[in-house]
């Protein structure tokens, strides 16, 4: 009899709080800093071309072999502008196979590459699986924009 | 209620407009009903609920509806065709009925019956058969297990339920529900009689199968029970029924107990006034009939039938019986409130001995015919020989 009214009360009481649920399509909540979402690379701003030098460290390390990286001559190294001598050529990321293990951050030497900490990391879905394979101007798009605040590994 | 206002003259018109006006009241209270309690369960268990069709989720129950009528209309191969097509209608068409003679204020209701009590309690006692149909028609042993619940429950129930509202129309002299109502112009019966209004809603939520009384449809026993068969339209025509009726005995409690559209506003009350007691009384009821099915666990099939006959019966038989003394030897009103309010206490305190009681000790013997058990046995023979 005391658990029934205290069953009731407790429903009611519980009734009166504001609920916990976030209307997630339309609401989004704070994703962490150390997020980890899908790698992305960054852009230098002061030289004004991308940080990567294309040295396939991360591509080796990767243990699912998402990447794929090739590298060409610094056109801005031969003008001075830059101390880079090797520059990224192409970049692709299969992000239909990234594992998002964070190791192609941890081996990589410039700082050049980033887990995705914003929300765009996460909603991804496709039509096409071929649409998960981003292109290096794809991959370096968010944070040329200064959209994301990336953390990278020292 | 179109026909009490705007008097047309023809009666088949006439009766037209009332079935009219009765079809829109119980779809359009169903849908308000489903989304009200999936609102109150969210808010009960910290969600929010329908939120996405129209402002709030209110159109969710519609697009729901949308759905269902939508979708196939199944029946299987071994079922009894034509019962099992008719059940739902078995269990429709007496709540559809009840709601006729409900006055829903002074002026409104479509037909005002003299009998008027006993033609609800009639009427909605009709309900059960169509449970067993459906739990018979469905080949189903799931199906026929509920119907089979459901037949007993609701009318073990209707005892008590029948015999509360008989103590209430011998104190207002009158089966008639307009008449019951303005007998309590000044205070509405729950006062006089607490252990009637209590049995009343303990037999209203068991006859609408709502928990903890929801042993016939129970999900986790037998998955539904009698509409375990059922999709599409036949489906949602039980869910209607059971919503109507929701509103049904919702709609009776605050006529026979809280005095309908009368207290405290008296006879002399507008229109609006009128609409809007009923509407606050009744909501109460389907609020509380709500609260209570989250908060309480489902009682088992034999502790509902032992608390029906010999907790309620007996105690809704000593409520006439008080009422008896009083009208027979013309005592104050007073002396009802106290013995019904002892009656109370002595129902209250008959629950917590139930509940608080320690499970009964479980004494454990030997099987026979184990080779284990066998040995046992054979040890205890010769140690006592």
């Amino acid at each position: 009899m005391i658990g029934i009214f205290k069953s009731m009360y407790i429903t009611f009481a519980t009734m009166l709080r504001t609920p916990v649920t976030i209307e997630y399509p339309a609401k989004h909540r704070d994703v962490p800093q150390r997020d980890r979402a899908f790698p992305i690379l960054l852009w230098d701003k002061e030289v004004d071309e991308p940080f990567c030098t294309g040295c396939h460290a991360c591509e080796r390390a990767c243990p699912v072999e998402c990447m794929t990286v090739t590298m060409k001559d610094n056109p801005l190294h031969a003008d001075e502008k830059s101390t880079r001598r090797k520059i990224v050529d192409e970049f692709w990321i299969d992000y239909g196979r990234c594992m998002r293990c964070n190791i192609c951050v941890e081996v990589c030497n410039f700082e050049a590459i980033a887990m995705n900490n914003t929300w765009a990391g996460h909603e991804l879905s496709k039509f096409d699986r071929n649409d998960l394979v981003l292109d290096l101007q794809q991959l370096l798009s968010q944070h040329k924009q200064d959209k994301i605040d990336a953390w990278v590994a020292e | 209620m179109l026909a009490l206002t705007y008097d047309v003259g023809n009666i088949w018109l006439d009766s037209l407009l009332g079935v009219l006006a009765l079809v829109a009241l119980m779809t359009v209270s169903a849908l308000m009903l489903i989304w009200l309690e999936r609102k109150i369960s969210a808010r009960i268990q910290m969600r929010l609920g329908p939120m996405r069709v129209g402002p709030y989720g209110l159109l969710q129950t519609a697009a729901d509806a949308l759905k269902l009528i939508g979708k196939e209309d199944l029946r299987p191969k071994t079922a009894n065709r034509w019962v099992f097509e008719l059940a739902p209608f078995a269990v429709f068409v007496p709540t559809f009925a009840a709601l006729v003679t409900i006055p829903f204020t002074r002026d409104w209701a479509i037909a005002f019956l003299d009998l008027g009590l006993f033609y609800v309690v009639a009427v909605t006692g009709l309900a059960f058969v169509g449970f067993l149909m459906a739990g018979w028609a469905s080949d189903n042993k799931y199906a026929l297990l509920g119907g089979m619940r459901a037949a007993a429950q609701l009318i073990s129930y209707e005892v008590p339920m029948v015999v509360t509202l008989v103590a209430v129309a011998m104190v207002a002299g009158s089966l008639n529900l307009s008449e019951i109502v303005l007998f309590q112009n000044r205070i509405p019966l729950f006062v006089w009689q607490p252990l009637g209004f209590f049995i009343f809603i303990v037999a209203a939520l068991a006859e609408l199968e709502r928990q903890p009384f929801d042993i016939p449809t129970a999900e986790s026993e037998v998955v539904g029970g009698p509409f375990i068969e059922y999709s599409g339209i036949r489906w949602s025509m039980f869910f209607l029924a059971s919503y109507t009726s929701l509103l049904i005995y919702s709609l009776l409690g605050s006529i026979v107990f809280l005095g309908g559209w009368e207290w405290p506003l008296g006879t002399e009350a507008g229109l609006w006034l009128q609409i809007l007691l009923i509407l606050v009384k009744t909501s109460l009821f389907i609020a509380f009939f709500m609260w209570v099915r989250f908060a309480l666990v489902r009682l088992r099939i034999d502790q509902l039938m032992s608390y029906c006959w010999k907790v309620l019966i007996p105690l809704a038989f000593l409520q006439v019986f008080l009422n008896g003394l009083v009208l027979v030897y013309g005592w104050p009103d007073g002396f009802l409130l106290l013995t019904s309010g002892a009656g109370l206490a002595l129902a209250m305190y008959i629950i917590y001995r139930a509940v608080d009681t320690e499970p009964r000790e479980l004494r454990m013997v030997p099987a026979r015919g184990g080779g284990s058990s066998a040995q046992a046995a054979t040890v205890d023979a010769t140690g006592s020989g």
